[in-house]
């Protein structure tokens, strides 16, 4: 089979297991998790042969040639001559419309075409792969549960969404799963939806999610506006010319192929925008941490290392939009590196399992967008990067601490358990890796790639240093058909310096004046802070977890002890790539040659920013000393006897409400919108039991008044009632024979 | 024809306007004999309160008025010994359908009616349907009307209940009675050939909806002495489909009857107790 | 021959009186079913109206020389007696219920709020009634009198 034929089995099995295990769910009982399992199962090791696939065919090595393979499955919507570009608009660029007008109109259609690229083939592995340890899992820790079927179910049509997602080459079919992934989301945490709790997080997550989601619609319909196609790829016209496609290799090949300025920002904004909301960034994060209701295999699949992550996949897609637009870039670094810091400081003071990883995950996604934003390869890859090794650990951390509360009773509150490294040893060490790993020390998954996102917000902040190390490497890396640009300005400059009207329009954006080094410093330091502060709740939670005497809550009974192999076999085999993962691919550069071949890194704008990987000692040592700290102030608080108090807490005195009730945001959002919309909806309301509700029972009066006066002739007595027949029969021969 | 005194002459009505009217013009006639019915039928009701036998007697010889200005605008047949048979029995027919209504007992009703019914078949038999004439009197005289004095005895055996003592609205209904045969008998007047368009009598072709296609068969002459034959020959070719229907509804009441029946004998206590508010009334 | 010709120049006063008789009949018996109170009573007073259509048809027939109206007078006999058999059915099935034939037994079925209607000054019946036979519902044996059976010189 070809590998387009490959690529559609990976979303199309789980949509099948999914299918299945609705159909007959009910009859397979105890065993409803065999089709999800299978089917994510075979689905994984497509996209396994897929990741080879793509890598062989791209040549490997230092200079790959850019993959993409796509395949159009139907035609689903198709409206002729929807789109007539102008002159001088983007669209009808004459370098990107290969044939015989480029201001010929062009159709809308919208293919359900999939596209297989290393990007796509990346987070398809990742989705397919964590995916399947969490379905083997599940059949442990949702045991006895009466919702086991369901639960398969919305699985595998999680992993069918976010495979199609990844693998969408339309950005309406990349909204429509967008909306999927969501559904599943709200699903999944409404999972136990008679507990009002669930219920309530399921809603508030839709609804934050749906300020993103529209950021998302109006970005798309932005960018049909502007480039006269949804489509990713290029398109093949009956009569021979080429429409290119936003990320297709006619306009990437462009140097001016893409727009700047006031919409270019407000696309890249819009899109921010959503991907905000998918991956719990900072005004819209406040959904991630109530996520948490939802079972814990959903926690770790969906809300820690698959569906958060979307945005960070979508901004990584459109990265030569973003290029285009450098004010945009900075604030995607600027929202990231906020959100990471503030996400790590309400993590320290957190009680609740859970929840100090559902803010580690904002924390690391944080780390994520600041990457983004600094606008080179190595950001790009370095996001991608974080997100395969945190996928990984954070699912670990997860499952580790679904472990922990399945033998706990449902107790997930760390001040009433301690010790348990006695009761539960399995858990105990993988989940000591996967701290480790998300603390960022050294020979762990987590090492590396924070290492190359603090190098890449480094490199903006410190231009000059990582050019005079790095210089003689450029020659290799630039594309033939650039023209020679001087490498020493990385970044956007060399692309807004070829394209005058990005270049004049990008200052009229207010956001392109935060684009300075200084900007860069501070979100570097911040980054690093950050650094310290994950060592420390991390080792907190494993120091209140682990360590000290031993203490079981009542709700566990007498049987607490190490969950069974169903469950401690998906933490052992997490544990090898969150132990290894980081090296292996870092020490080989395999991941970002492999990633260098996705199209949209192959952009000139992006491809000029590449640098050589090199190891940066500085910044391990800076990175790895911060962690340390981190994990000494963690010990000093909660080592040992001290296990179960809030010792750290104290010394933060007044901070400690501040941070304890989450920077009160949430009671921001009450009161800035939620209150003043109740206020709208009260006058509403009042308006409607008054007004209209009047108008409504006056017209319900009529025959209410009238009925009271007729009914009086219904008195029961058939006689009258002929009499009133004939009557009337009379009156209307009286009045038939008057016309006469 | 000179105007009559007018009772109404000293009331305040114009004498002009009255003097104009023809006294004994048709519509006129017709008028009293309505007026004269509505009130004879509510003086002869038996209806609440003191019904004195003074007001009956008033009520039926107001009837017997009403009867001769009936005859008075009858139509002369030309022929006197058609005209007295014709007039006999619709006599008959109408005096004993008056009392089968006001009769209090329901079994004496039932017997006017059986009257009713004889003459009923006169009047069918002058108009020269001789066969029908007879199967009314075999199928009401003789079947219906028995089966309702079966049950008259089987419900009701002796003396008379209140309902049968009064009457529901009599005034009311009455005159609407009376209303109703004066529009009729106006529009019967009218008939005639020369009539306006709106009243003309219609023709046969337009009678039986004759089309351009199919024209009626040509009349016939319905007092040959073949004409059971011949009714016989028409109800089973003409119509020979609705006397199949008429054959399935029969079988279909018989069979419902029977169905209500034995359903009903298993009774519905509830249903039952909850009408006991009429049995004690 | 004669009486056909004869009858034929007097065809419109005969239908004219044959439809009056109808009409007459025909009011009577709705008067008759508007006021009477006993079922038994209103459906004579239905039968009766029925007979003034008959007439009425007979009439039309004799006019046109149509056995048209003849043979709709049969069906009219025909629906008649299904109308008797099945109404007497259902006169029976009330009469079980509520013990009376009285039309008004039924007022139950009136608007709920409404207050019940009674009967006011119910005149008094002096007349002596004769007693008529009386018949034992089916399906029950009927009492007899055994002193009186014994007595019995004839039988």
């Amino acid at each position: 089979m070809s590998p387009s034929q490959l690529l559609i089995l990976v979303p199309l099995l789980p949509l099948l297991a999914a299918l299945a295990t609705v159909i007959a769910g009910r009859r397979l009982g105890s065993r409803a998790h065999l089709p999800a399992v299978f089917g994510i199962a075979a689905a994984a090791i497509v996209a396994v042969s897929l990741v080879i696939t793509t890598a062989r065919s791209s040549g490997g090595g230092e200079n790959p040639r850019p993959v993409d393979m796509v395949t159009t499955l139907w035609e689903w919507a198709t409206v002729a001559d929807a789109y007539e570009p102008e002159a001088g608009s983007p669209a009808a660029v004459p370098g990107t419309a290969i044939g015989a007008d480029a201001h010929a109109a062009r159709p809308l259609s919208i293919a359900v075409a999939l596209r297989l690229d290393p990007l796509t083939a990346t987070m398809l592995a990742i989705i397919t792969g964590v995916g399947l340890l969490v379905a083997v899992y599940s059949i442990g820790y949702m045991h006895d549960d009466p919702g086991y079927p369901r639960f398969f179910a919305l699985v595998a049509m999680f992993v069918f969404s976010m495979s199609m997602l990844v693998a969408a080459s339309n950005f309406l079919l990349v909204y429509v799963f967008w909306e999927a992934v969501g559904a599943c989301s709200y699903l999944l945490i409404g999972f136990w939806f008679s507990k009002p709790e669930a219920a309530r997080a399921a809603k508030k997550a839709f609804l934050v999610n749906r300020v993103g989601d529209f950021g998302l619609a109006i970005g798309v319909f932005l960018l049909w506006l502007t480039y006269g196609t949804l489509d990713f790829h290029d398109t093949l016209s009956p009569d021979g010319t080429i429409l290119p496609g936003i990320l297709g290799q006619t306009r990437l090949a462009d140097v001016s192929g893409y727009v700047g300025g006031l919409v270019g920002t407000a696309i890249c904004l819009l899109l921010l925008l959503a991907a905000c909301g998918k991956s719990a960034q900072l005004p819209l994060h406040v959904w991630l941490p109530d996520a948490m209701e939802g079972p814990t295999p959903a926690s770790a699949l969906i809300h820690a290392a698959t569906m958060v992550t979307a945005g960070i996949y979508l901004i990584a897609r459109c990265a030569p939009l973003y290029m285009a637009c450098p004010g945009a870039l900075v604030t995607v670094s600027i929202i990231g590196t906020t959100t990471a810091l503030v996400a790590a400081l309400i993590g320290t003071v957190q009680n609740d399992l859970k929840r100090v990883l559902a803010y580690s995950t904002i924390s690391q996604l944080g780390y994520m967008f600041a990457s983004l934003g600094t606008g080179t390869l190595l950001g790009f890859t370095a996001a991608i990067f974080h997100l395969l090794t945190h996928a990984f650990f954070k699912a670990l951390l997860f499952l580790g601490a679904g472990s922990v509360m399945h033998s706990m009773g449902g107790v997930i509150d760390m001040r009433r358990f301690g010790g348990l490294r006695k009761l539960m040893p399995i858990t105990a060490v993988t989940f000591l890796i996967g701290s480790l790993a998300l603390a960022g020390i050294a020979p762990f998954a987590g090492f590396f790639s924070k290492d190359e996102i603090l190098a890449s917000l480094h490199s903006k902040g410190w231009p000059d240093a990582h050019h005079a190390a790095t210089g003689e490497h450029h020659a290799l890396l630039t594309t033939p058909g650039l023209t020679g640009q001087t490498i020493h300005d990385v970044g956007y400059r060399g692309v807004s310096a070829q394209s005058d009207h990005a270049l004049s329009s990008s200052a009229a954006t207010g956001l392109d004046a935060l684009n300075q080094p200084f900007v860069w410093q501070l979100l570097f330091w911040m980054a690093l802070i950050t650094a310290g502060l994950t060592a420390f709740y991390t080792f907190r939670a494993v120091f209140m977890t682990f360590t000290g005497p031993l203490r079981v809550p009542e709700e566990a009974g007498h049987h607490a002890h190490e969950s069974p192999p169903v469950m401690t076999l998906p933490l052992l085999i997490l544990a090898v790539p969150a132990t290894l993962a980081g090296l292996v691919l870092f020490s080989t550069e395999s991941l970002s040659h492999f990633l260098a071949a996705t199209p949209s890194f192959t952009a000139p704008s992006v491809l000029e920013t590449a640098t050589p990987a090199v190891f940066h000692w500085d910044l391990a040592i800076q990175g790895t000393l911060a962690a340390a700290l981190g994990i000494v102030l963690a010990a000093v608080g909660h080592l040992g006897r001290r296990s179960d108090g809030p010792q750290m807490e104290r010394w933060l005195g007044p901070f400690r409400p501040f941070l304890e009730h989450r920077m009160f945001i949430d009671q921001l959002y009450v009161g800035l919108i939620v209150k003043p919309l109740e206020a709208i909806a009260f006058l509403a309301a009042m308006f409607d039991r008054a007004f209209i509700d009047g108008i409504v029972r006056g017209v319900a009066w009529l025959p209410v008044a009238t009925g009271a006066v007729v009914r009086r002739l219904q008195s029961g007595m058939v006689q009258r009632y002929a009499l009133a027949g004939v009557i009337g029969v009379l009156a209307i021969i009286v009045i038939l024979a008057w016309r006469l | 024809m000179t105007p009559i005194a007018s009772p109404f002459t000293t009331v305040s009505l114009p004498t002009a306007a009255l003097s104009g009217i023809d006294w004994l013009s048709p519509g006129v006639l017709l008028a009293a004999a309505v007026t004269c019915l509505a009130v004879s039928l509510w003086l002869v009701l038996p209806k609440a309160g003191r019904s004195g036998t003074f007001s009956r007697r008033l009520g039926l010889l107001l009837g017997a008025i009403t009867l001769g200005l009936f005859i008075a605008t009858g139509h002369r047949l030309g022929n006197l010994g058609e005209e007295a048979v014709l007039l006999t029995v619709s006599l008959v027919a109408v005096i004993s359908a008056a009392a089968t209504i006001t009769c209090r007992s329901p079994v004496y009703a039932a017997i006017w009616f059986a009257l009713c019914l004889s003459g009923v078949a006169g009047v069918l038999l002058v108009l020269g349907a001789q066969f029908l004439g007879v199967a009314t009197i075999v199928v009401y005289a003789g079947a219906i009307l028995v089966m309702f004095l079966f049950v008259l005895m089987l419900a009701q055996p002796s003396g008379l209940t209140t309902s049968d003592r009064i009457t529901n609205e009599p005034l009311l209904s009455a005159v609407a009675g009376a209303v109703l045969l004066g529009l009729l008998s106006l529009s019967i007047g009218r008939l005639s050939a020369d009539a306006p368009a709106c009243c003309r009598l219609p023709t046969k072709a337009a009678a039986l909806g004759a089309t351009a296609e199919s024209t009626p068969a040509a009349s016939v002459d319905l007092l040959a002495a073949d004409q059971v034959a011949r009714l016989g020959g028409e109800l089973f070719g003409r119509h020979l489909v609705a006397v199949e229907a008429i054959g399935i509804l029969l079988l279909i009441a018989l069979i419902g009857a029977i169905a209500i029946v034995s359903h009903g004998l298993e009774g519905d206590q509830a249903e039952t107790s909850s009408l006991q508010e009429g049995r004690q009334a | 021959m004669m009486l056909p010709t004869l009858l034929a120049a007097a065809a419109l006063p005969l239908l004219q009186n044959g439809l009056f008789v109808g009409a007459i009949l025909f009011s009577l018996g709705l008067v008759g079913i508007l006021t009477r109170r006993n079922l038994i009573v209103m459906f004579l007073s239905a039968e009766l109206m029925l007979q003034g259509i008959s007439v009425s048809l007979v009439a039309w027939s004799r006019y046109h020389g149509d056995f048209g109206g003849q043979v709709l007078v049969i069906f009219v006999l025909s629906v008649a007696a299904c109308e008797a058999a099945v109404a007497l059915v259902f006169v029976l099935q009330a009469f079980t219920r509520t013990g009376r034939l009285d039309a008004a037994a039924w007022q139950s079925l009136r608007e709920a709020s409404l207050p019940r209607s009674v009967d006011h000054e119910i005149p008094a019946f002096n007349d002596a009634m004769p007693s008529f036979p009386r018949l034992t519902q089916a399906g029950h044996s009927p009492a007899t009198d055994e002193a009186a059976a014994s007595q019995r010189d004839h039988v």
